[in-house]
C-alpha cells in the first residue's frame, strides 16, 4: 500500500507543479523571459483563497475569485514590468522579475502579517477510501481533478480553436504570426491571464492542503518551477507537464527511500542535473 | 543606420514588380518595411488609398498585404491545415473553408499533405504552403522574398506557374528572386536597388533591350 500512497502523493504534487509551470512555460515561449515573479502570484492566490473562504464561507467562490484576481494581476505584471523591457536584454527582465518576487514577499508580510493565515473551518476535509487501506481527503482529490480539468481545457483550446492554433503559431514565429493577421499582444495577454489564473488555483489548493499561507510560500515553487520548465525543454508545454508529474513522483518516492541522504528539494535538483546530463535539451524538446 | 532611401514606385491591381539588386542592396528591408516589420523613418506606404505607415503587420494583413518571406518560415510544428488556418486568421471564420478550397485548387499537393506537420514537408511543398498561408488572407498585394532559394528547378517552375494564376486573379506581386532573370521575366516592371538607392525603375522589357544594346 505504501507504493500506492507514494504514487498518489506524487501525482498530487505533480498536479500542483503542473498548474504553476504552465504559466511559466507560456510566458517563456512567447517572450523568452524567465517569469520568476510568477510564484508571487501563486502565493497571492493562496491568500485570496483563505481570506475569501473565511469571509464568505464558500470555498468555491474563493477559488474563482482567486483565479480571477490573480489573472488580472498577472496581466498587469506584463503591462507594468515586461512590456517596457521587451527590447532590452532578457537579463534585465529577469532581474526585474526577481526584484518583484522579493518585494512581493515583503508586501505579503506587511499586508497579511508575518505568521501566515489559516482556514477557520478548513473545507473539503472528508475522507474517501479509494482502495482498502488507502483513503484520500476531498481536498486532495479536488487538486488532481482541478489540474486535469484546467490543463486539458487549455489543451483542447490549443488544438481545436482558431485562437489556440494562432497562439501556438505565435510561440513559433511571432513575426510571421503578426503577418498572418494575429494580434500578438492579445495572445500575450491571454497567456498571462490563463497562466496566472492557474497559478492562483494552485496557490488556493496548496493553502488548503497545508491549511496555511505564509509570505514565503512561493519561494520553493519559484525555483522548482524553473527547474521543471528546463526539464521539459524551455517553452515546451507538453514537456513541462510531463516534467511536473515526473518530479512530483520522484520527490514522493525519493523522500522515503533516499530521504535520509537528501532532502526533498535536493532530490528534485539532483534529478534535474541527471536529466540534463543525458538530455541537455530537456525531456521532450527535439534535439 | 539607414538601409534604404528615396524609393518611390506604384503598382496597379494585378501588377508585378521585380526587385533586383546585389546582396545587401536592401531588397528584404524594403519588403519587410512594406509588411510592417520595419518602420521607416519617413515616407508613405499606401494601399488602396489607405496609409499603412503607422499600422502594424497584423493590421496590414487585414488590409490586403500578404507576405511570403525569405526561407518560407512556415510554422514547422503545426500541420498544413493549421498553417492555413493561421493564414486566414484575419478573415471571419466562416470564410475559412472557402479560402482553403481555393488554396488547394492552386496547390493540390497541399491537400494531400493536409494533416502532415509542415516541418516534414519538402522545401518546395513548404514554399507552396507559404504561398497558401499568405493567400488565405485574400491579399491585394503579395510580397514574395527569394522565391527560388534552395528549391529544385522543377519546383521553381511550379511556383512561378502558381504565382501567375494568382496574378490573373488580380493580386499584385512584388518579387525578389536570387535568379534575377526569372524575376524580371515574370514581372512586367523592374526596380533596381544599389546599396539602398533606387537606381532604375521601368518596364522589364526595356531592361532586356538596354542590356542587349
Amino acid at each position: 500500500m505504501l507504493f500506492f500512497d507514494l504514487c498518489i502523493q506524487g501525482v498530487i504534487q505533480g498536479a500542483i507543479y503542473a498548474l504553476i509551470a504552465l504559466g511559466l512555460t507560456l510566458v517563456y515561449g512567447l517572450l523568452r523571459i524567465l517569469h520568476v515573479a510568477h510564484a508571487a502570484l501563486f502565493t497571492l492566490g493562496g491568500y485570496i483563497g483563505v481570506i475569501v473562504t473565511n469571509g464568505s464561507g464558500s470555498f468555491l467562490l474563493a477559488l474563482f475569485t482567486s483565479m480571477l484576481i490573480v489573472a488580472v494581476v498577472g496581466m498587469s505584471s506584463y503591462t507594468i514590468i515586461y512590456k517596457p523591457l521587451l527590447n532590452r536584454a532578457p537579463l534585465i527582465s529577469l532581474i526585474a522579475s526577481i526584484g518583484i518576487f522579493i518585494a512581493s514577499e515583503e508586501l505579503f508580510r506587511i499586508f497579511f502579517g508575518a505568521y501566515g493565515l489559516s482556514y477557520i473551518n478548513p473545507p473539503l476535509q472528508g475522507q474517501i477510501e479509494i482502495l482498502s487501506g488507502v483513503s484520500l481527503s476531498h481536498a486532495r482529490i479536488l487538486v488532481v481533478v482541478l489540474a486535469i480539468g484546467l490543463l486539458s481545457g487549455v489543451g483542447w483550446l490549443a488544438i481545436n480553436t482558431r485562437v489556440g492554433i494562432a497562439a501556438r503559431a505565435t510561440v513559433i514565429d511571432p513575426q510571421m504570426a503578426a503577418s498572418s493577421g494575429i494580434n500578438v499582444e492579445i495572445i500575450r495577454y491571454g497567456s498571462f491571464f490563463i497562466g496566472s489564473a492557474f497559478a492562483g488555483a494552485a496557490g488556493v489548493m496548496v493553502s488548503l492542503l497545508n491549511n496555511l499561507v505564509e509570505p514565503t510560500m512561493g519561494a520553493v515553487p519559484s525555483y522548482k518551477a524553473l527547474a521543471i520548465i528546463v526539464l521539459g525543454g524551455l517553452g515546451n508545454v507538453r514537456g513541462a507537464l510531463v516534467a511536473s508529474l515526473a518530479l512530483g513522483i520522484i520527490e514522493s518516492f525519493g523522500t522515503i527511500y533516499v530521504g535520509h541522504l537528501l532532502d526533498r528539494d535536493s532530490i528534485a535538483f539532483a534529478f534535474l542535473i541527471m536529466v540534463l546530463m543525458v538530455r541537455p535539451q530537456g525531456l521532450l524538446a527535439r534535439g | 543606420m539607414t538601409v534604404i532611401r528615396d524609393i518611390n514606385f506604384g503598382l496597379e491591381e494585378g501588377g508585378t514588380l521585380a526587385l533586383v539588386g546585389s546582396n545587401g542592396a536592401g531588397k528584404t528591408t524594403l519588403l519587410m518595411s512594406l509588411a510592417g516589420h520595419i518602420i521607416p523613418k519617413s515616407g508613405q506606404v499606401r494601399l488602396n488609398g489607405v496609409d499603412l505607415v503607422d499600422k502594424g503587420p497584423e493590421t496590414r494583413c487585414g488590409l490586403g498585404v500578404g507576405l511570403v518571406p525569405e526561407g518560407r518560415r512556415v510554422f514547422p510544428d503545426l500541420s498544413v491545415f493549421e498553417n492555413l488556418v493561421v493564414g486566414g486568421y484575419s478573415r471571419p471564420s466562416n470564410n475559412q473553408s472557402g479560402s482553403m478550397a481555393r488554396v488547394f485548387e492552386v496547390f493540390p499537393r497541399l491537400f494531400d499533405r493536409k494533416n502532415q506537420v509542415a516541418g516534414s514537408l519538402s522545401g518546395g511543398e513548404q514554399q507552396m504552403l507559404a504561398f497558401g498561408r499568405a493567400i488565405m488572407s485574400n491579399p491585394n498585394l503579395l510580397l514574395v522574398d527569394e522565391l527560388s532559394l534552395g528549391l529544385m528547378p522543377s519546383v521553381v517552375d511550379e511556383c512561378y506557374k502558381a504565382l501567375e494564376k494568382l496574378v490573373k486573379k488580380g493580386i499584385a506581386v512584388i518579387l525578389v528572386d536570387q535568379n534575377s532573370d526569372a524575376a524580371t521575366n515574370f514581372c512586367s516592371s523592374t526596380l533596381i536597388l544599389e546599396t539602398g538607392d533606387q537606381v532604375w525603375l521601368g518596364e522589364s522589357s526595356a531592361l532586356s533591350e538596354e542590356s542587349t544594346h
